[in-house]
């Protein structure tokens, strides 16, 4: 019968049947922490995909998720988990064009090297030469493009370094590709893989690229370190920009669980603020002979409803918000930023459970402590506060 | 053995409050109180304002606690009782009906009755039954769905005194009841408190200015100088 009791006074309290007042005011916070809930978990998604869509970037682009090096070459064994292995030649050359010059990283890759998974992280531009020519064709990134003043079919210079001195090899900008991140971009120019060994002469890197299944990275090089090969993962190869990767996105964590901490503070404000209100009452049911476990249990089951509903309904909100990011991308990118150089505009969306089980458990722990400590005040209204007396 | 009568008695009960908040010579409200009130009587305190009736009230339910003295509730110290004993004994063994009839405002007329009954112990369905039967006693049946702020100053009163009395208690505790309500009224909740506290064979002690009303009680008490005398 306790039971029933309690769930009556609960009911009342969530302003079932209950004054408008008491309504609008579950209503009011009900709202308010969803809306924090939903900003925490868009916010943590929206990083979350962000540096995981930067991360496939570097390994589609730049590395590929494992590097296999040439004093290691020569007939890869087949493993389960490798979903393409692609030679390419690189090394480092000065690009020039009659507007500016720009040092870059320039990859020689092979027919096939941009099969499906690479191109779905870069978009072509169509376009053709402008003359023919027997030029060697070079594809740089719009970023490049734009910062050397070139367009498809122009032509730039590649100035080279060998023993024989500096020299520059004319080409022509074969077509244009933008991977959405400029960062990535601004630097990385592609050719054929046959061009790079024709104009370093041995001096060029030369490795295998494997893409290979997600969650199998760490295994895989462990694999081939132990088969004898030099391997290196896309992490190793681009340390600095993995642990700024890692590290924001640890550090983004940190700050939303800071916020879900406060945000169960102010839980149980929401707490401390019933009881104010309902002083008169807690003495008329103390005075009546009510215990003050029963009294406390109303005020900490209203309160936990509230928060589980408003966690939940938080959730649901901020994973939705996130599943639909592309309009609210493009309009970030119809404005011209500067700093938008260091984000995606178009990446996949994934949900970090672990960090949104994390906020979320966070925030019912530090919301049930501080309601409970909150609620040690039912104890001191006395049931004479309720009276007048002579 | 025959079970003893007694419901309340006070023995030399002293109580002082300090002058101010910041402490300061004390003030003696009762000094050396002692009465007894047996089951199915009734005794009304009377005195000046401020001459220390309700302070003599909380004490005698536990609700305040005396300098020295001592309390007993059927045959129990209450002064020795922790805070848990004593709700309980608030809860089934006492009723209160204070000058506003202080009912749970968002809950109505009949859930203010059953809710006192749960606390009590009783199933939502005894509770229910014993608060329908208690409002259509004192003639609420028509306004069980009511809340408080819907009902009039007699008819909260006569809320109060079903819920007082729907656990079957062994003394009501009334504290001007009908110090806010009219003359007809006042009339009516003193007629319907006497005719129930006698039915039900419950002990009560009245707190009240009104002396015709204090008079419809087996014995008066007048609150002077700290102490109670008999008023002829």
């Amino acid at each position: 019968m306790k039971q029933t009791l309690l769930h009556l006074l609960v009911l009342r309290k969530l302003g079932y049947k209950g004054s408008r007042a008491a309504k609008k005011r579950i209503i009011f916070n009900l709202i308010l922490i969803t809306l924090v809930v939903s900003a925490l978990i868009f916010a943590q998604i929206f990083v979350v995909s962000m540096s995981r869509g930067i991360a496939d970037k570097y390994a589609l682009l730049g590395n590929g998720h494992l590097q296999i090096h040439e004093a290691s070459l020569g007939s890869l064994s087949e493993k389960e988990g490798v979903l393409d292995v692609q030679l390419v030649a690189q090394s480092y050359a000065l690009i020039y064009s009659p507007e500016g010059n720009k040092m870059v990283r320039l990859k020689g890759v092979e027919e096939g090297y941009f099969n499906n998974a690479r191109t779905s992280q870069i978009t072509l531009l169509d376009g053709v030469p402008k003359e023919s020519t027997t030029l060697e064709q070079v594809l740089l990134s719009t970023t490049l493009a734009r910062e050397l003043q070139v367009g498809i079919g122009d032509r730039v210079a590649l100035m080279l370094v060998s023993d024989d001195g500096i020299r520059p090899q004319f080409c022509v900008v074969g077509n244009l590709y933008d991977s959405g991140y400029q960062e990535l971009d601004a630097n990385l120019a592609f050719c054929d893989y046959d061009l790079i060994h024709r104009l370093f002469k041995g001096s060029e890197e030369t490795y295998y690229e494997l893409l290979v299944a997600q969650g199998s990275i760490e295994s895989l090089k462990q694999d081939f370190k132990a088969e004898g090969y030099a391997v290196t993962s896309w992490d190793e190869e681009n340390f600095t920009v993995a642990t700024n990767l890692n590290t924001s996105r640890q550090a983004v964590l940190g700050v939303m669980v800071a916020v879900a901490m406060l945000c169960g503070y102010f839980i149980s404000e929401l707490s401390r603020e019933l009881v104010e209100d309902d002083k008169h009452q807690i003495a008329m049911l103390t005075l009546l002979g009510a215990r003050h476990s029963l009294i406390r249990n109303v005020y900490f089951n209203t309160v936990m409803i509230v928060t589980v509903l408003s966690i939940l309904g938080g959730t649901l909100l901020g994973v939705l918000l996130s599943s639909n990011l592309s309009p609210l991308l493009s309009a970030v990118a119809d404005r011209s930023i500067p700093s938008l150089s260091y984000y995606l505009l178009e990446f996949t969306v994934v949900y970090p459970l672990g960090d949104i089980l994390t906020i979320v458990l966070v925030l019912l722990l530090v919301s049930v402590f501080s309601v409970q400590f909150s609620l040690r005040r039912v104890k001191r209204i006395e049931p004479l506060s309720c009276t007048h007396f002579d | 053995m025959m079970k003893s009568t007694e419901v309340l008695t006070l023995e030399a009960v002293s109580k002082s409050f300090p002058a101010t908040l910041r402490g300061g010579e004390p003030i003696q409200i009762l000094e050396g109180v002692s009465l007894s009130l047996n089951r199915s009587t009734s005794i009304a305190i009377t005195g000046r304002s401020g001459s220390g009736k309700s302070t003599l009230l909380q004490i005698s339910a536990g609700l305040l606690s005396a300098d020295s003295g001592s309390i007993r509730f059927e045959g129990k110290e209450i002064t020795k009782l922790d805070d848990e004993h004593l709700s309980r004994l608030r809860s089934r063994s006492m009723g209160f009906i204070f000058q506003s009839s202080l009912l749970l405002d968002d809950f109505t007329a009949l859930e203010n009755v059953q809710i006192s009954a749960m606390i009590a112990g009783s199933s939502e369905k005894e509770a229910s039954r014993k608060s329908l039967a208690m409002l259509e006693l004192v003639g609420m049946q028509d306004r069980l769905g009511h809340t408080s702020d819907q009902l009039s100053g007699g008819e909260r009163q006569r809320v109060a005194i079903a819920r007082a009395l729907v656990n079957e208690p062994s003394l009501i505790f009334a504290d001007e009841p009908t110090g806010s309500l009219d003359e007809r009224n006042a009339a009516l909740v003193e007629d319907l408190l006497f005719s129930l506290v006698a039915e039900r064979e419950v002990a009560l002690m009245l707190i009240t200015h009104n002396l015709a009303f204090a008079s419809r009680c087996n014995t008066v008490y007048q609150l002077h100088n700290r102490n109670v005398e008999v008023r002829s």
